[in-house]
């Protein structure tokens, strides 16, 4: 009898339930709104924050159904979420810049992937390049992008070398290849964080040359963006679940980089686990802001600013400045509509 | 197999043997950095130790590869038919068809995911793009070179337009038409590989590009292996299905 009672409170509960609010999800009991993240590229050690979420069921719990998508190509996640494709998208601070610059200025940086430039001069032992002073004279390698070849004419100045003793080649994205068949002296382009971690662990030694040692100014190598059209009540407050969840995935790899390793692998079994566990471990201090109060994922405008200014004297924006600012760090967790006023 | 047979695979093979000596050679000698090239006693060693992680890749390309070459077939097949029935379709749709070959995939590549999403449906778009030109080309050149005399005669018996197609210009155009089919067929794998480098999440494309980005060369020429011997099987497929139907030709 009492379990018969039992039976039919739960059953009328249930059905009180749904009468209340009719979900288009259905019997599920909590309900996952979809979110689609587009990556800025296959698979790597950098996401491994955002799949570590993921298999811990961190969105899950935050009511978010979270699919992860590879993008056609790095320059297509802005062009996807502009196209409402996706929610989020994983691109580059200049990549943004030059976005919003092209019309696109409803886009919006909504976080930090990686605080500092993972871009890197390379070179390998036999070429001789220790400091940016030995790249005079020597061939450089790039991948074409116009704001990295202004990195290099920034990099030489800073240097005190005659920019047209170097030689720039684009080799595309063969930047390793052109480096060990001795086609170029140096490259710059090449993460230090994989394309470095991958040819020290192969003992080749490789010298690396940080941008933010070389005189570039400081940027967000991956950032997150939004579009601002789509952030209303309901689409701000879904953006806000997503980063305090990846905020906590990132946390979990901190504590054991394995997580992150094993959700990778579990995306791509094409991946190599060594190669990824050195790389998730070489992020790790850069997927975290310099400071302890900052939250995970913050922006710093000064820095923003200064990097906007860096590009406008490289000739590479033609626009003048929007009026609505690249970046906001006010869905990051802990901070509001309050707290945004010290960003 | 008879003896005349076997005999004739003697020369590719010592050809072959000879090649994979000199690159093996070449390698094991330390003249090429072997993460630029490696030697192919590593690459069947990739091809042997990665099999479990291959194979699902090989099965998914596969299947692009077999949609990917139905839709061009029908495709290729309607366009040619109805550029050979109405000129007016021909003379409109022929630079359209030649213009389509000139797209690069990474132009169109963001414009299809957009419409079709990221499944299998862009990849078999890709791939009929790139497939349905040979087709076309060679099975309306086809249709347009039957026999006159036998044309002529088609004509004094009052034939339709597809009564001539049936009877005369359609089975005449089979030779070309299989030749069309035959270098899709071989293009489909690389139109398979274009497709997954633009945005996938597996497949022997999907492969190649994580293994490069790795720097894992000898994975990423196994996986190369492996759509080498696709195009071939599929080529032979289609000489076999040539022969079967095409009977009437005098064998080469």
């Amino acid at each position: 009898m009492r379990k018969t009672l039992i039976a039919a409170a739960l059953l009328l509960a249930a059905l009180s339930g749904c009468g209340e609010k009719a979900e288009p999800t259905g019997g599920s009991p909590a309900r996952q709104e979809p979110f689609t993240v587009m990556l800025d590229y296959f698979p790597n050690a950098d996401h491994a924050g955002i799949f570590a979420a993921k298999a811990a069921g961190l969105y899950e719990k935050a009511g978010l159904d979270v699919k992860i998508q590879t993008p056609p190509d790095p320059s297509a996640p802005l062009k996807l979420l502009r196209a409402g494709k996706a929610d989020v998208a994983i691109s580059y601070e200049p990549e943004l810049l030059l976005a919003r610059d092209a019309g696109a200025d409803t886009l919006v940086a909504v976080g930090a992937l990686v605080q500092v430039p993972l871009t890197s001069v390379m070179a390998l032992p036999a070429a001789r390049v220790k400091s940016a002073r030995d790249l005079a004279g020597k061939r450089v390698g790039t991948s074409g992008i116009p704001y990295q070849s202004a990195y290099l004419k920034t990099i030489l100045e800073q240097a005190g070398v005659d920019a047209g003793s170097v030689k720039e080649t684009n080799v595309g994205f063969n930047l390793v290849p052109a480096m060990l068949g001795k086609k170029v002296d140096a490259t710059l382009g090449a993460f230090w964080n994989y394309e470095g971690v991958d040819l020290a662990r192969r003992g080749r030694k490789p010298v690396i040359l940080r941008m933010e040692n070389l005189g570039v100014p400081a940027y967000n190598e991956l950032i997150l963006a939004a579009r601002r059209e789509s952030l209303d009540e309901a689409g701000a407050s879904r953006l806000r679940r997503f980063l305090t969840a990846t905020a906590a995935g990132h946390r979990l790899v901190r504590d054991d980089p394995a997580v992150g390793v094993d959700a990778l692998l579990k995306a791509d079994p094409g991946l190599d686990r060594g190669l990824q566990e050195a790389a998730v471990k070489a992020t790790l201090p850069v997927f975290f802001p310099q400071r302890a109060d900052q939250p995970w994922g913050w922006m710093e405008p000064v820095d923003w600013a200064n990097y906007e200014r860096w590009m406008r004297a490289n000739d590479l924006l033609k626009r003048p400045p929007s009026e609505a600012p690249p970046l906001t760090n006010e869905f990051l967790p802990g901070e509001g509509l309050g707290a945004s006023a010290r960003g | 197999m008879s003896a005349p047979r076997l005999s004739r695979l003697v020369a590719p093979a010592v050809v072959l043997l000879v090649l994979f000596g000199l690159w093996e050679l070449v390698v094991r000698a330390g003249w090429v950095d072997e993460l630029l090239l490696p030697a192919p006693t590593q690459v069947a060693q990739a091809l042997w130790e990665d099999r479990s992680l291959l194979a699902p890749d090989l099965w998914t390309t596969t299947t692009e590869v077999v949609l990917g070459l139905a839709a061009s077939l029908v495709l290729g097949v309607g366009l040619a038919v109805a550029m050979h029935l109405v000129p007016a379709v021909d003379r409109a749709l022929r630079p359209l068809a030649i213009g389509s070959q000139a797209v690069p995939i990474p132009v169109v590549a963001p414009l299809f995911v957009l419409v079709l999403g990221f499944g299998l449906a862009p990849k078999i778009l890709i791939i009929a793009l790139i497939c349905f030109f040979p087709i076309v080309v060679n099975l309306s050149d086809g249709l347009r070179k039957s026999d006159p005399d036998a044309r002529k005669l088609l004509r004094s018996l009052d034939a339709s337009p597809w009564q001539r197609l049936r009877f005369l210009d359609g089975p005449s155009a089979l030779p070309a038409g299989f030749s069309g089919l035959k270098i899709a067929a071989a293009v489909a794998v690389i139109g398979a590989v274009l497709a997954e480098w633009a945005g996938s999440e597996s497949g022997l494309g999907h492969i190649l590009v994580t293994a490069n980005g790795q720097l894992e060369t000898a994975r990423a020429f196994a996986a190369t292996a492996l759509l080498i011997a696709e195009a071939i099987a599929l080529y032979a497929f289609f000489a076999w299905l040539e022969r079967r139907v095409v009977t009437w030709e005098p064998k080469a």
